[in-house]
Formats: structure tokens, sequence, C-alpha cells
């Protein structure tokens, strides 16, 4: 099998605070990992690690064979432009518009005239299911559009290598289902590598094709879905009932 | 003793951290003003914001502090029947000391704190981690427009202040005051150097870097939501205004 990241070792702390303390961790190239656990347990801090903007303090981590960790800073710029990242609240660039803001990759890292860069950019919203948007800013969408603004912008220069950080917190249950099915359609229509945070188990079950679950600072289980279901591991036993008894600590 | 040594060696710690990350990141805009793209578009928008925008600001502090002055510097100078020295006094104070730090003080209110708010708030909903994931280097993106057009800016801002400072103070002697229009403008024209004015210029050069350095470094910096950037805010406008006035004795102990 053919690894798109391998996490070896990968230790991070913050002062005296230890968030991770050896993930070993392998993202199968052109499937979807999803990565859960409870909140604060870094799943964030390692997608960044992942992608590196943010050093870990000790392990390696390997993109397409080569070693992030020691690269330096222009070789790590030009690394990331293989990553598309939709981070949380999806991080538009609240002084540009909708059209700006998927185009601005694109006029950053690209020489294409604007016509051409036109047609991107609509095809981008297109697929993210938005039409006739391009002159709104932001401010004047809801949660759910500026995802799948935020979307847009990230396969603007197609990238290999899609990351997620919590696609589906704070929507509802319907634009849950909207963006699960973009996750899934935006892997299948461009065969490019994904990786999801979450802590929403029903997404996570219908469209992983891998899932690790994270807990104090390791990787308590790695598998497929059908691994998840069968397990009888505590922590994800605790985790899928959302049982306040078990191994997982309440912080 | 322990404590003791931590209550003095705890804030010169942070102050050498914050003096050397603040001189990293000037050295680093430097370098990078220098690299393509040249995002000309954006320059335009901080000249426009960080200059055109501070006019009226300018010409009511220059103008007030002009005439404020001229009323005050007469009191002294009549008692020694020196009426006409007023304008050269008004004209030297304002070209060497008060244009510069008094248009640099009102530039930091009015657009360092709308720099730091801007680029807080940029960094914590996570667009300075965007603009890092998508390669763009945040320093070249948001500081060199910021920190070029301050250079740019503030000695033409300067120059208005001292203009309106010296045209008030002008005003007020000739037309309240009644002092010898004759003699007022001949004392002045006599006593004032060109070097008099290039000096506040030099000063208000280096002025417009720390203004919009000390911006983009609070915002920069900030953490904690809403709330860290509120007072990341208040921290800029403070540090600015403190750090103006102790390169404000620096340039002048230096230029003497």
């Amino acid at each position: 099998m053919e690894y798109a990241i391998e996490c070896l070792d990968l230790h991070k702390s913050f002062g005296v605070h230890k968030i991770h303390k050896g993930i070993d961790l392998k993202i199968v190239k052109g499937a979807i990992t999803y990565i859960i656990g409870p909140s604060g347990t870094g799943k964030s801090v390692l997608l960044k690690q992942l992608c590196g903007l943010m050093p870990p303090t000790k392990g390696k981590v390997i993109v397409n064979g080569q070693d992030i960790t020691v690269m330096k800073p222009e070789e790590l710029v030009q690394m990331r432009k293989k990553f598309g990242i939709l981070f949380q609240n999806a991080a538009l660039f609240d002084s540009m518009n909708v059209y700006e803001n998927v185009a601005f990759p694109l006029v950053e890292h690209t020489k294409l005239p604007k016509s051409k860069i036109d047609k991107i950019v609509q095809e981008k919203l297109r697929l993210v299911g938005l039409r006739n948007i391009e002159d709104k800013m932001p401010s004047e969408l809801s949660g759910g559009m500026r995802k799948r603004v935020g979307l847009a912008r990230a396969i603007a220069l197609e990238p290999d290598i899609m990351l997620y950080d919590e696609p589906t917190t704070g929507l509802d249950p319907i634009m849950c289902d909207v963006v699960d099915n973009l996750i899934n359609d935006t892997q299948k229509e461009l065969g490019i590598t994904s990786i999801v945070i979450s802590h929403d188990i029903e997404s996570t079950l219908k469209i992983a094709d891998y899932i690790a679950m994270l807990y104090d600072g390791k990787v308590v289980l790695y598998g497929t879905s059908e691994d998840f279901k069968t397990t009888d591991n505590p922590y994800v036993k605790q985790f899928f009932s959302a049982s306040k008894e078990g191994p997982i600590k309440i912080m | 003793m322990e404590r003791v040594l931590s209550f003095f060696g705890r804030p010169l710690v942070s102050f050498v951290e914050v003096a050397g990350q603040m001189a990293l990141l000037f050295y680093s805009t430097i370098k990078l003003m220098f690299k393509k793209p040249f995002r000309t578009k954006l320059l335009l928008k901080q000249i426009e914001f960080i200059g055109a925008n501070s006019l009226s600001v300018i010409i009511l502090t220059g103008s007030f502090t002009g005439m404020v002055f001229a009323f005050q510097s007469y009191i002294g100078f009549h008692k020694f029947g020196a009426d006409q020295l007023v304008g050269t006094v008004v004209a030297l104070a304002m070209a060497r000391e008060l244009g510069p730090v008094l248009s640099a003080i009102m530039v930091a209110a009015r657009a360092g704190s709308a720099i730091t708010a801007e680029i807080g708030t940029m960094k914590v909903t996570e667009q300075v981690d965007a603009l890092n994931a998508m390669a763009v280097d945040p320093v070249h993106y948001l500081f060199v427009p910021r920190i070029l057009a301050g250079l740019i800016v503030m000695p033409m801002l300067n120059a208005i202040t001292v203009l309106c400072g010296v045209v008030g103070g002008y005003l007020v002697s000739i037309k309240v005051l009644g002092i010898n229009k004759t003699l007022y403008l001949d004392y002045m024209y006599t006593y004032i150097e060109f070097d008099d004015f290039a000096n506040g210029m030099m000063k208000s050069l280096v002025f417009g870097g720390i203004v919009t350095l000390v911006g983009c470094y609070k915002g920069f910096m900030t953490r904690g939501g809403a709330e860290g950037v509120g007072r990341a805010t208040t921290e800029s406008v403070v540090m600015a205004c403190v750090l103006i006035l102790i390169f404000d004795y620096i340039l002048t102990a230096f230029m003497f």
C-alpha cells in the first residue's frame, strides 16, 4: 500500500504540557482517513504538524517520501502547495469577497490570465454547489456556505492532499450531510488523499476508509470502519457510546 | 534573593525577547520588501488608509498646536519685549519636535490600532494560518505593505503638521496678539534653517516605521479571541507612543 503521509514517533509539547507522546500513523494514498478523539487531544495540532504549519518537538513527518521536519523554510513553502486545508471556521479573508477568496491561491501561485481564473473559480464553486455568490462578502454568508467557499478555495490549486479540520462542527444536520457528501465527492472526483478531523461519529463511520482514534497523545486504534464497529477497545466503545463511564477521563 | 532576581529578571527577559522578535520581524520585512511579487494595490490601499484618511486629524492637531504654542510663548517673550521671536520659536518647535511626535502619536492612535485589530482578528480566526497554508508568507503579505506605507506616508504627514502649525501660529500672532507682521516673518526666515526641518523629517521616518511595525507585531502575536484582540490593540497604542517618545530622545541626542 502506498502512503501519502507517515508520522513516525511524533512528539509535541507546549512548555511542560505534553500533547503528543509518540504518534505513529500512516495515511493511505487516495483514501479518506478520519482522525477522531475527544476534545483537547491535539487533533488540530496534529493536522498542523502534518502540513508543516507547526514543527513537532520530536519525530518525523514524511510527505510523499520526504521528511518535512528537516526542510528549509523555502522548501516547506513549496511543499505546502500540495496541501489544501479547510479550517474549522473556514478562515475566509473577510476583507475580500467570495470570488477574490477562491481566486487568491491562483493569483498568488499561477500566472494564469484573468479569464482562465474566472473559469476555475466558477468551476470550483459549482463543485461545492454554490452559484452566483461571487460578489458576496464572507460576513454575508451562512456557516455552511462559508465552509463550502473555504473548500472551493482549498481545492483551487488541485492539491494532492486535503485536510479538513472539523468540517461539520457547528452545522445543522442537513448541512452536515451536504458537507459529508462534499468530502466524499471531492475525494472521488479529484482522487486526492483526504484527512478529516472530526468527533462526529455518524459521518465518520459513513464515509471513512480508515479511522485513527487519538487519546492521551497516542493512537489507541487504527483500522477500517468495520474494525471500529466490531472492536472491543474500551476507549473506542466509550467514545462511540458517548458514555461517561470508561477509561477516557473527562476534563 | 531568588524572588528579587525573578522580580527584576522576568521583565528584563521578556523585554529582551520582545525587542529581539521585533528586530527580527523588521529585518525580514526589509528583506522581503525587495522580493517579488510587489503588491502595489495593497500598498496603495495602506497609503490611503494610513495617510489620506489621517489628513483631517493631522490638520487639526497641527493648527491647534501651533495656535496654542503662539499664545503660550507670547507670555514669556512679551516680558522681554521680544514679541517678534514668537514665530521663530513656534516654527522651530513644530519642525524639530512637535510636528514629528504629535503626528506620529495621532497616527498610532488612528492607524496603528486599526492595523493591530485587523491582523489580530486575522490571527485568531486562523486567516494568518490560511495564508501560511496557501504558501503565502504573512510577513510579505501583511507586514510589507503596511510598514512601507508607514515609511512613505509619515514624513508627508509631518510636513503637513508643521505647515499647519506655522500657519496657525502666524494667524494667532498677527491677528490676535497683534505682533508686527514684517518683523515676525523676518526673524522666522533668518533663524529657521533647512536642517531644522530635515531633522524632523528624519524623526518622522523612524516614527512611521515604529508605528506600523508595532501595529503589525502586536497583531501578529495576538492570542485569545475577541478579548485578546482588544488587549493587543490597547497594548499596541501604548507601546507605539512610548517607543516614539524614547526614540525621540535618542534621535534628538544623536542629531544634536
